[in-house]
């Protein structure tokens, strides 16, 4: 089935919409930049909220943990026994439609809460550490430095591609036992990790989803930081770094009072919990502010940030009904034969590939308009923050299109995971679930298209700000970052569109 | 006749009558007095139970019918036109290849249907040829022996093969044709009966199980020989002592 695409009138709309604020941009561009402050809601009602649970964080925490953990062995159970329709195992419906397309919505609302709780490191603790809550003994890991030359988002990266291409090229999400294996392999790199190095390399370093999360979470409207920064300035002994007796050391190195960025907390609390003078809390932002002004650039994350543009964009491509024939071409073309694996791997470097030449060239025009001695690297790694907003909104709008429409009999499978004694999909069955929306489709479009403005406008923000600090010296008072802009505008454009074609359903 | 006190209605109420019905006309709900209806207790019960069934109603999920064009979809079976299926696409030189499998998921000592479909990418032309289907297990260490199941001409474009499996098991289908002069192997799994993967459950708790025991005897390892070192560097301080305090 094919799920209907945005509306020619709301993408009309988001065109105008978008040409109106490159413009207003242009023009604000001819003037200094004010830094964003940010507005603290310590006095809120949602930060009073937040503070009480905070205080109940450890407990609640337990009980989500215990949940997911008995819900993905449910899910691998599922996988591993259950039917090998896709629609019928809870397996493959529950990952690929609910949790791989629901875990980008629930980081514009709760940031990295995910990684708090996710399954695959609560397991591998449990294994490793022995322990549920409290501190564990250290010899039960062999605590490990990871070694220098990984120590960055490379393996992470490279994993997120090997995942899409699992994803897109194998066609894992229509796999009940390739999804619970997949499932089980990502508890055992999880555990060996732990079990070989410091802290949690497997989250700081290699984790595909939580780096994912991580980057996307810098726009997220939450952040755990410091109450007063005063204290931790006073703070020597740092228990948020080092733990206490009882609580775990941050499983991802951070210091909370040097902490500016969402990109590695996993938000699991320690932090909270170890703080003797309680100065560790949830707090509301501006959701765009990090992005903008707090992250720190550095190359291999921009290269992080570049790929999750680029690989979103083909993960759209990819459910398109041209693709099909498209890939068909190219593989008789390349003379590629079978399930056309090849083909699909050569398109997965070209869809990585086309988007990093256009903002290399990007950065390059803006180089040479600007005409002053600024370090390429410096400016790419510095500007890369400009993918964040177009990714993530798009990232976001294109999964809503899938929760949305896709979620529609999920409840069925709760009572039968294993999905014994069904048969296929019928064609009314699929039309009953093709018609059964979460929300109005109009509603659905009107979020679609206000997160493309909105991502829109995050990425002319970013430019603005970040591009006056690394080019200063009123060198934006012409048209020095039109390429940048120009870019922005390109792949919007190339959303926009995604989003009016017909989709495929994933299962 | 018996009487029912029953509820009154306005006029009933202000003429003083007790509305009544008879025995065998329970559901009649008039008072027969002033034709207004009156809420028997008869009337009550039965609006509960309605009001429970859309309560019960609203609460549960809209159920599909089972049936597509009239046909009950789960008594089909290998014969049947439109049985359920599953389906493989692959791509291969120059011909697009279709195979279903009916049932969708076989079973040993019950009949099953392969079809095979073949059309040219540029002409849109049936494979005319005939086509052979052989078969063999899946699996590292499963037997590579190969066994003809039969060869086919097309029927309507269709190339139909059936098979009978007696065991549980992955099976691999190989499809061979020949078209304008070259060789084509077309290989589709084929799951039969119920295939656990206890194996790779094993292995997974094989590699935790001996990553976890591994790290445990070098860390009691790495542990002993601290606690060795520890007192080594106690009695060498000790016998220090002892020496300046015998100078002394």
């Amino acid at each position: 089935m094919m799920h209907p695409g945005l509306p020619p009138g709301w993408a009309a709309l988001v065109g105008v919409a978008v040409v109106v604020l490159s413009l207003r941009t242009l023009v604000a561009l001819r003037k200094p930049t004010i830094e964003p402050q940010v507005r603290r809601a310590a006095h809120s009602a949602p930060g009073t909220i937040m503070r009480h649970v905070t205080a109940l964080a450890p407990w609640l925490l337990l009980l989500l943990k215990i949940a997911l953990v008995a819900l993905f062995l449910l899910i691998v159970t599922a996988g591993l026994f259950g039917t090998p329709i896709p629609e019928r195992n809870l397996a493959t419906a529950l990952t690929w439609n609910i949790w791989w397309a629901g875990l980008i919505l629930t980081i514009f609302f709760v940031g990295s809460f995910w990684c708090a709780v996710c399954p695959w490191d609560t397991l591998a603790g449990w294994l490793v550490r022995r322990r549920l809550v409290r501190r564990a003994p250290t010899n039960n890991s062999l605590n490990l430095r990871v070694p220098r030359i990984i120590r960055s988002v490379w393996p992470a990266l490279l994993l997120f591609i090997g995942l899409t291409w699992l994803e897109l090229g194998t066609g894992l999400t229509t796999n009940p036992r390739a999804t619970a294996i997949l499932g089980l392999a990502m508890v055992v790199m999880a555990t060996v990790s732990l079990a070989l190095f410091e802290r949690k390399a497997f989250c700081r370093y290699f984790c595909p989803v939580g780096r994912t999360i991580g980057f996307y979470s810098q726009l997220a409207p939450v952040e755990l930081r410091p109450a007063d920064i005063e204290v931790c300035a006073r703070c020597t002994s740092l228990e948020c770094y080092h733990g206490t007796d009882r609580v775990e050391p941050c499983p991802t190195h951070l210091a909370m009072g040097r902490l500016t960025e969402n990109t590695y907390c996993t938000s699991c609390g320690n932090c909270v919990s170890s703080c003797p003078s309680e100065n560790v809390v949830w707090r509301l932002r501006p959701p765009s502010i990090e992005a903008v002004q707090n992250a720190r650039p550095h190359w291999d994350e921009a290269c992080f940030m570049l790929a999750l543009l680029a690989l979103a964009g083909f993960h759209g491509l990819t459910m398109l009904p041209l693709w099909e024939e498209a890939i068909s071409s190219f593989a008789r073309l390349v003379g590629d034969s079978g399930t056309l694996l090849l083909s699909f791997s050569i398109a997965l470097l070209a869809g990585l590939a086309v988007p990093t030449m256009l903002y290399s060239g990007a950065v390059a025009a803006t180089r040479r308009i600007a005409g002053i001695a600024v370090e390429y690297k410096q400016l790419f790694s510095g500007l890369a923050f400009v993918a964040l907003p177009l990714a993530f909104t798009y990232h976001l709008a294109h999964n809503l299109g899938h929760v949305v429409r896709e979620s529609a009999g999920i409840w069925t499978l709760i009572f039968n995971p294993l999905g014994t004694g069904m048969q296929p999909l019928s064609v009314a069955e699929k039309q009953v679930r093709h018609m059964d929306l979460l929300i109005r489709p109009e509603l659905l479009s009107t979020l679609q298209a206000g997160l493309i403005l909105f991502g829109f406008w995050v990425a002319l923000q970013v430019l603005r700000h970040r591009g006056q600090r690394l080019l200063p010296g009123g060198v934006l008072a012409g048209f020095t970052l039109l390429p940048m802009i120009l870019l922005a505008i390109a792949f919007t454009g190339f959303h926009l569109w995604l989003l009016m074609q017909p989709m495929m359903m994933r299962l | 006749m018996q009487r029912y006190k029953l509820f009154k209605c306005a006029s009933a109420a202000a003429a003083n009558n007790t509305p009544f019905i008879d025995r065998e006309e329970k559901a009649r709900t008039l008072c027969g007095k002033c034709m207004t209806i009156v809420l028997t207790d008869a009337r009550v019960a039965q609006v509960t139970k309605l009001i429970i069934v859309v309560a019960m109603l609203g609460w549960c999920a809209p159920t599909p019918a089972h049936h597509v064009l009239g046909r009950p979809a789960y008594s089909l079976n290998e014969d049947s036109n439109t049985p359920p299926s599953m389906q493989v696409e692959v791509q291969i030189g120059e011909y697009l290849i279709s195979y279903m499998v009916f049932p969708a998921f076989p079973r040993p000592n019950v009949p099953g249907r392969i079809n095979l479909y073949a059309y040219h990418l540029d002409t849109d032309e049936p494979l005319t040829g005939k086509v052979t289907f052989k078969v063999r297990e899946d699996g590292w260490f499963a037997d590579s022996e190969e066994e003809v199941i039969g060869t086919q001409l097309p029927d309507d474009n269709v190339y139909r093969q059936g098979f009978v499996f007696k065991e549980d098991g992955n099976y691999i289908i190989t499809a061979a044709f020949e078209a304008d002069n070259t060789p084509y192997l077309v290989d589709f799994p084929l799951p039969v009966g119920n295939t656990t993967p206890i194996g790779l459950l094993g292995v997974v708790i094989a590699i935790l199980g001996a990553v976890l025991l591994g790290v445990s005897i070098a860390q009691r390892k790495r542990l002993a020989r601290a606690k060795v070192r520890t007192a080594r560097q106690a009695d060498t301080l000790d016998a220090r002592s002892s020496n300046d305090m015998g100078e002394l």
